[in-house]
């Protein structure tokens, strides 16, 4: 038995924050620098009183339109910032939808290579037979544990969430997986405080690095260089090895599409591996760094904009917070 | 790649076309070095030298000799 990806839909929050107001923000900064540098010219930021489960309800809504929900029999969200630490946010979720009540319905946490493992693991939902039609989404809130002060942090990320559909078929559309998994380089992208093992702190710090971002030990922390270092290293490796796997080549390949992690970074990445500018999605413009949301962003707009068509091979890659990152090959 | 092509392309990642970079140029006080040279330079030195800097040590960086020391002396010929 095979799985397809039958339908796709996202959903931004409405409230911006643009280049120009963070140059307002941090006067050293440049808007038209930002744009240049990380390709990103706004991103979207969930208000206060809405979460990463109100924007997956939105982009469900959305994939609704194409599909009954009572067929969905799994429900799968991908997320980092629960509404809670328990119950987990899909068993809301499976209510505020309105979804059966016959139904799996689980949160995993996972960030920049979510996506991907979700589509793994719909996959084997559906080859062992457990469900038919598995609805992934993926949402994500960052910008809620991003300092104020940190320019860094609140330049490349933004929040948003996506929702697809993946359905039993007959034929394939979803290849062999390679996916990766190094937790030496957890504390590189990590949130330290607010959970266990270290408790939030009322009273923490507040600290500067060397290009004056402010953050304290409760919110984000991003070690750039060495998330750099880490995709330097995996990203070519995990190309190969998703060609090596399913027996193909780049040239066999109709479209490439990297997390969105910004500009400077996937075009890097894109030259080093060798991939032809014409089959490769850099494109982060409005939106940010939407974390596991990026790749199933760019599957839409690429879809909406006639850059992919039925029938075209999309290698997937995700890669970051964990470490982890994951590939595959997706036929529309 | 000698020092002076070395130079010649570290202003080009900095995008510091008027600044004149030497061995004893304090890299932290251009206002061009910040988080997003950084990554140019990583990407730099990993296209040109195969190699691949830690953060830990892009932190003890001061100097533009501070950089070449990191990335290997010997990988520098003399001007020609």
């Amino acid at each position: 038995m095979g799985v397809r990806l039958s339908a796709i839909e996202y959903f931004l929050p409405k409230g911006t924050i643009t280049n120009q107001d963070l140059e307002k923000e941090f006067t050293d900064w440049n808007a038209k620098k930002i744009e240049d540098k990380t390709g990103i010219r706004i991103r979207h930021v969930a208000g206060d009183d809405e979460t990463a489960l109100d924007l997956a309800y939105e982009a469900a809504t959305m994939v609704f339109k194409n599909i009954l929900r009572e067929k969905v029999d799994f429900l799968l969200l991908c997320t980092q910032s629960p509404d809670y630490f328990l119950p987990t946010s899909a068993c809301i979720l499976q209510n505020k939808l309105g979804l059966r009540t016959d139904i799996g319905a689980i949160d995993f946490n996972q960030g920049c290579s979510g996506f991907i493992y979700g589509l793994a693991v719909a996959k084997g939902l559906i080859q062992s037979g457990v469900a038919r039609h598995v609805l992934l989404i993926t949402a994500e809130t960052y910008t809620k544990m991003i300092h104020p002060k940190d320019k860094g942090n609140r330049t490349i990320f933004g929040d948003g969430a996506a929702a697809v559909i993946l359905e039993a078929s007959e034929e394939d559309y979803l290849s062999e997986f390679v996916l990766g998994t190094d937790g030496r380089g957890f504390n590189n992208l990590f949130v330290p405080n607010g959970a266990f093992r270290n408790k939030y702190n009322p009273v923490a710090v507040e600290t500067s690095d060397e290009n004056g971002s402010i953050r304290t030990e409760n919110h984000l922390y991003m070690n750039g260089p060495e998330i750099f270092n880490f995709t330097i290293s995996a990203v070519p490796q995990v190309l190969a090895k998703i060609l090596e796997k399913n027996k193909t080549d780049l040239n066999h390949i109709d479209y490439v599409i990297f997390h969105q992690a910004n500009k400077f970074m996937i075009e890097y990445l894109r030259k080093k591996i060798g991939i032809p500018p014409e089959k490769f999605y850099s494109n982060m413009l409005e939106t940010g760094n939407t974390v596991s949301s990026t790749i199933p962003i760019a599957l839409k707009d690429c879809l909406n904009r006639g850059i992919l068509k039925k029938g075209d091979k999309v290698l997937l890659v995700g890669f970051g917070v964990g470490y982890s990152w994951g590939g595959t090959i997706l036929k529309l | 790649m000698n020092k002076n092509e070395f130079f010649l392309e570290l202003k080009s990642v900095l995008e510091a076309e008027d600044v004149e970079l030497k061995e004893n140029t304090v890299l932290r006080d251009l206002e061009q070095y910040d988080s997003l040279a950084i990554l140019g330079i990583i990407a730099f030195i990993d296209e040109k030298f195969n190699k691949r800097l830690s953060a830990e040590n892009f932190g003890k960086v001061t100097s533009v000799q501070s950089l070449m020391t990191l990335i290997g002396e010997e990988r520098f010929e003399e001007n020609g």
